[in-house]
């Protein structure tokens, strides 16, 4: 059976692409299925940094697209979690070079090698998102609960209704105790203004930032709960569709629920 | 905690509900924006058709986008020298 292509974006940048592409790239590995995870930010590449596979480089995804090397060349394997393979941007050239039939020729051998193929969009809606977008049957956008990331993702997923991709959303960075607050938009607000479907719910969990900088895959983490959430979307994403979408909370004391009993709060 | 109680006290609204609000309108105002060609694209191609059947003063027509409260509408005008005679 042929791969799926799914394409990791979010117009806006600094939203969370990275670390939801290495996540839920390594998540699916873990259940078993043959996964690449794939830099398409050419020129300002991190993925590598994210899983810690930036040592390990030798050919990049420009090298697979203008033939310039095999594709099992470029793909790094993960030497923690099996099946797992990186295919790195490259940092030298400009990030015009790939074209979206040569992206389209390279996807084509992609999904006969991968379960799963995960293209980590670069941000904005221009060349790089193109070229992203192209070969993808399915695509995640990322937002986080922010009236200018909403709306680029807004603006995203009309971009991808017009190529006939319906996109799933995730939220991402939700902050339990401002939602709590009403300072803090809901996911059921986010829902509400972009609807479309939802792909999961991301706390904002500091563990991102040190697994981050030790180069280790967040899921592999017990204690991150930004990492059990994305475990949890990669299996809904793998087939199991009645796993319930777990809403991020922070403890609830007694006088929480009282309030909530009496309808102070939703 | 009891934030909800508080705010029935204090009467202050939740920031989130203001952000909701001012989100849906920017989407709505995005939605309407239309590209720099747009309407010289569109006027062409209006004049090419209406050129087919009269004649018409190609310098002084006006093409603009007319913003209501409630609705927006595209006015276009142009004075008609004189009909075309058809064949047919």
């Amino acid at each position: 059976m042929e791969g799926k292509i799914i394409v990791v974006t979010s117009g806006k940048g600094g939203v969370g692409k990275t670390t939801a592409t290495a996540s839920i790239g390594a998540a699916l590995a873990l259940e078993g299925n043959r996964v690449a995870v794939i830099d398409m930010d050419i020129g300002l590449r991190n993925l590598d940094v994210v899983l810690g596979l930036e040592n390990r480089i030798v050919f990049n995804i420009v090298d697979v697209v203008n033939k310039r090397c095999k594709l099992t060349q470029a793909a790094i394997r993960d030497r923690r979690i099996e099946n797992l393979f990186l295919i790195p941007a490259s940092q030298s050239d400009n990030k015009d070079v790939l074209t979206t039939a040569g992206v389209e020729r390279a996807a084509k051998i992609l999904k006969k090698e991968f379960d799963y193929i995960l293209m980590d969009s670069p941000a904005g809606i221009e060349k790089g998102f193109e070229n992203s977008i192209v070969s993808a049957s399915e695509a995640i956008v990322i937002c986080t609960p922010d009236v200018s990331s909403v709306r680029d993702a807004d603006r995203v997923i009309g971009l991808l209704y017009a190529r006939s991709i319906t996109p799933k959303i995730i939220v991402n960075r939700i902050v339990p105790q401002m939602v709590a607050k009403g300072d803090m938009l809901s996911h059921e607000d986010v829902m509400e203004v972009l609807s479309v479907e939802l792909a999961g719910l991301v706390p904002m969990d500091e563990q991102v930032v040190i697994a981050t900088n030790m180069g280790m895959p967040l899921v592999m983490q017990n204690n991150s709960k930004a990492g059990q959430a994305f475990r949890r979307i990669a299996k809904r994403l793998n087939g199991e569709t009645d796993l319930p979408i777990q809403v991020p909370t922070h403890k609830t004391g007694m006088w929480n629920k009282l309030s909530q009993k009496l309808g102070f709060k939703k | 905690m009891l934030y909800g109680l508080l705010r029935k006290f204090t009467g202050r609204k939740p920031s989130k509900d203001t952000a909701k609000k001012r989100l849906q309108f920017a989407l709505v105002y995005d939605k309407l924006e239309i590209k720099d060609t747009t309407l010289t694209d569109l006027q062409n191609d209006i004049v090419d058709v209406i050129s087919k059947y009269f004649e018409i003063d190609k310098s002084s027509l006006q093409l603009e986008i007319k913003r209501d409260k409630d609705v927006s509408a595209l006015v276009f005008n142009t004075p008609i020298l004189c009909a075309k005679r058809m064949r047919t």
